[in-house]
């Protein structure tokens, strides 16, 4: 069980208050230097937290020394040590530690097993695909049969169909070891996917933590809805109020009456066969709408768009 | 297409132009002196081992370069020793005045040796190191620390530093994590440091003269001082030369590939 109590990033930020049980994945969703590798560096003890403490199973980690840290981490870079095999680079920690042979060999194929990698143990880091890089140190961190895997953007450099793949495995790999896992990410999909527990941050600290699913239904401020929502979230004023609405609730159409009325000067277009994005402006805001299918709008055209009023967001800054 | 078949002409002329005095070199030391002196012959006539078998018998000079290789291998490991926790914490640590006293270690080498021949002599002589291998070590020390700092703080900034973290979360000990792990990382450019350790005090002559006497004279040394009675003994000279460029090739030899990594990073 991993604890936050009070942690504090940096000078004038809000504090992180949180609760890892084992065997779950908690997903830190945030934007570039919204301070998710700074967490991670703070959790794995590798940085000091501004104020607050890190508690795994119940020990402040602030009297545990670096090296005994029950933590694991896995680098967003590939990170593995270049002169040694795979089979060494697995049995690092466990040679840290004074393990005898047989049992170093034992748990090396073990592991080397449950990513992947036992065809390749003889290899050097670099005879291998960028994929296998990263399953090789997330083998290490498994190695070290921590409590606690920090994985910082883990599989950010990878291609996209190989990201899908390792995420499952890593899913398994979890439940399987009761470890408890930090998983930061900027991909909301991956974050709504992946996620037992979801932890919005932002640069002045964590914005909303909680169940996925409910988090994305009932975010508690127009930034938390635009991280969750890929492209962003679309504001718009209405007697003194901000709403949110997201890409996906606008329409070209309109179904019903009910429907509220807007007009958008479209500047921009792009698909992917399935889907269109339309950006434009609506009102003085830059706007985008998610469209099914493959629409052709052209620039400088005024368009009616439809929202229904079930679907804005009333919410706070 | 002229060009093309230029080229070759042109690459053949330079190797010549670098390959002809060395072999110049060698064919002398297989010649006996009235053979070099009496006649123009490009392939020796009558070739003999009698100057090396001089050098390999007569003390003066299998001495000298005794004490070349004792100064110049007592200064590649004082060197190193003092540059490679230099380069670690220049690479790792940020500290007061850090970047200043990294460009000053550079400034040394603007200096040229004779600058230090005074200094060095005197202060040696005052304190009873003058004519040992280690006077002529420890003023070399002066040109080779800075290059070597330099150096291997390119190398060592090339590792990034998340290496050095994985391995203390890992759990490794610094000691394990720096010998073991870092330093075998980094090997190709120790390799090149020690290349250009050696080869500086291997050809530095001023210095070495200056503060050596009698008993531990250079190489380089006797070479200047082989005129006798006799006249010059040109074959066992060039034996010598030959002798001498040999420890600098086989270095070379060894760390070839770090050399060419070395120069892609820009510091050698």
């Amino acid at each position: 069980m991993l604890q936050l109590e009070g942690l504090v990033l940096g000078t004038g930020a809000k504090p992180f208050d949180l609760q890892c049980p084992p065997a779950s994945l908690t997903v830190v969703l945030g934007r570039n230097l919204s301070g998710k590798s700074a967490l991670c560096r703070v959790i794995a003890g590798l940085d000091s937290p501004a104020a607050g403490r890190v508690l795994v199973d119940g020990l402040d980690q602030a009297e545990v020394p670096l090296r005994q840290r029950p933590v694991a981490m896995v680098y967003q870079a590939f990170v593995n040590y270049p002169h040694w095999t795979v089979a060494q680079n697995i049995a690092s920690p466990l040679r840290a530690r004074g393990t005898d042979q047989q049992t170093m060999r034992r748990h090396v194929e073990a592991i080397a097993e449950s990513v992947g990698l036992q065809p390749f143990l003889g290899r050097l880091p670099e005879q291998l695909s960028g994929g296998q890089q990263q399953r090789l140190a997330i083998a290490r961190a498994l190695a070290k049969d921590a409590r606690v895997l920090v994985m910082d953007e883990p599989f950010v450099n990878l291609d996209y169909k190989l990201r899908e793949t390792l995420r499952e495995e890593l899913v398994e790999l979890v439940r399987a070891r009761n470890i408890c896992v930090v998983y930061t990410t900027s991909d909301p999909a991956e974050a709504l996917a992946l996620g037992d527990q979801l932890v919005l941050v932002a640069a002045q600290g964590p914005l909303q933590a909680g169940d996925p699913m409910h988090l994305y239904r009932a975010p508690a401020s127009i930034a938390a809805a635009d991280l969750l929502s890929e492209p962003g979230i679309n504001r718009l004023e209405d007697a003194g109020v901000v709403y949110a609405v997201r890409p996906e609730h606008v329409d070209l159409e309109a179904p019903d009456a009910e429907n509220r009325a807007l007009t958008m000067t479209v500047q921009d277009t792009q698909t992917n066969g399935s889907q269109t994005y339309v950006y434009g402006v609506v009102q003085g805001q830059e706007w985008v709408a998610r469209l099914e299918g493959l629409r052709q709008l052209q620039a400088g055209e005024h368009r009616t768009l439809y929202v229904r009023d079930a679907d804005l967001l009333a919410l706070p800054g | 297409m002229r060009s093309s078949r230029l080229a070759p002409w042109i690459l053949g002329g330079y190797c010549l132009y670098l390959l002809l005095p060395l072999y110049w070199l060698l064919s002398m030391a297989l010649r006996r002196n009235e053979d070099i002196v009496g006649r123009f012959e490009i392939v020796p006539a009558a070739p003999t081992l009698a100057n090396f078998a001089e050098i390999f018998s007569n003390p003066v000079w299998y001495q000298g370069f005794a004490n070349s290789l004792t100064y110049v291998a007592l200064n590649t490991l004082i060197s190193m020793a003092v540059a490679i926790p230099a380069a670690y914490a220049f690479s790792r640590y940020r500290f007061l005045g850090d970047r200043q006293l990294f460009f000053w270690l550079l400034t040394n080498r603007m200096a040229p040796p004779a600058v230090f021949l005074l200094p060095f002599f005197q202060l040696y002589s005052s304190i009873g190191l003058f004519d040992t291998p280690l006077a002529v070590a420890l003023a070399h020390c002066l040109f080779t620390v800075p290059l070597a700092v330099w150096i291997l703080e390119g190398f060592m900034s090339s590792v990034p530093r998340t290496v050095d973290e994985m391995a203390r979360l890992d759990g490794h000990r610094f000691g394990f994590f720096f010998f073991r792990i870092f330093l075998p990382i980094i090997r190709g450019g120790l390799g090149v440091t020690v290349f250009f350790c050696f080869m500086f005090s291997w050809v530095e002559l001023l210095l070495a003269r200056t503060l050596t006497g009698s008993e531990t004279k250079p190489i380089a040394v006797v070479m200047t001082r082989t005129v006798s009675a006799s006249g010059l003994d040109w074959g066992v000279l060039a034996a010598a030369g030959v002798l001498t460029v040999i420890p600098g090739a086989l270095v070379v030899w060894f760390v070839r590939r770090s050399l060419v990594r070395g120069f892609a990073l820009g510091r050698v």
